[in-house]
């Protein structure tokens, strides 16, 4: 059961820009229903709820850029992982951190009630909190094009 | 002699997580079962068992319950069988 931890990319909101500009598929694996609540406005995405992951993960190209996203970031982390598990290539497949509510703060395109992740609880400073992993992390220090763009 | 189990309980410390945390030492209670239980809450931890949906209990290596809590019941039934 127990698999070598892959290394993981990790990149910010501002990063996720210049990754889906540049033709990247966004990958949400919220519920259904948080996402007729409030969706990521971009043109590349596609939605794969985490309960249902593990047996639609294969529609997912693997020749594509792929920027794994959820509500907060951390089970766009663990689906991030699996795919990595799974054969996806792990210079394609990023995890967005600090999910929608960051996206949500930050103004970048949505469609819905940002409320429901704008409220006090969740905000937090950019990149000032960083999770715990031991994961590559390239917010803050790196987008893909070079640029050091967030925050 | 009775081999001791090993159970692991994967979850980011939500109330599912806990609730099954507690149905294991209940189960456990009731079998008379020796085990050593370990909670896993750290996600870097839980993405070495490539796990999706939490809570995840897993006995003796092997993931049995995903993503639902796991009830007394069925969790003594997964040990004794």
């Amino acid at each position: 059961m127990e698999t070598v931890k892959p290394l993981i990319k990790e990149i910010c909101p501002t990063s996720t820009q210049v990754w889906v500009k540049k033709g990247a598929l966004l990958v949400d694996v919220r519920e259904s229903s948080e996402v007729a609540t409030l969706r990521f406005n971009v043109p590349n995405i596609i939605n794969i709820p985490l309960s249902d992951f593990e047996k639609r993960y294969s529609e997912l190209p693997k020749n594509q850029d792929l920027v794994i996203v959820c509500r907060g970031g951390g089970k766009s982390l663990l689906a991030t992982s699996f795919l990595i598990n799974h054969g996806y290539d792990p210079a394609k497949v990023v995890n967005m951190k600090h999910g929608l509510i960051r996206w949500a703060q930050k103004r970048f395109p949505t469609i819905g009630d940002t409320s429901t992740v704008l409220d006090s609880d969740n905000l937090v400073n950019c990149c000032d909190n960083s999770t715990n992993h031991s994961t590559k992390s390239a917010c803050c220090s790196s987008s893909k094009n070079g640029n050091s763009s967030c925050c | 002699m009775q081999t001791l189990r090993d159970i692991k309980i994967l979850g980011a410390g939500c109330a599912k997580c806990k609730t099954t945390y507690n149905n294991v030492l209940a189960a456990l209670k009731e079998t008379n079962i020796e085990a050593t239980v370990t909670k896993i809450e750290d996600l870097e931890e839980m993405m070495r068992y490539n796990v999706l949906t939490t809570p995840v209990l897993m006995i003796d290596g092997v993931a049995k319950i995903k993503g639902r809590v796991a009830e007394v019941k069925e969790i003594k039934e997964l040990l004794t069988n």
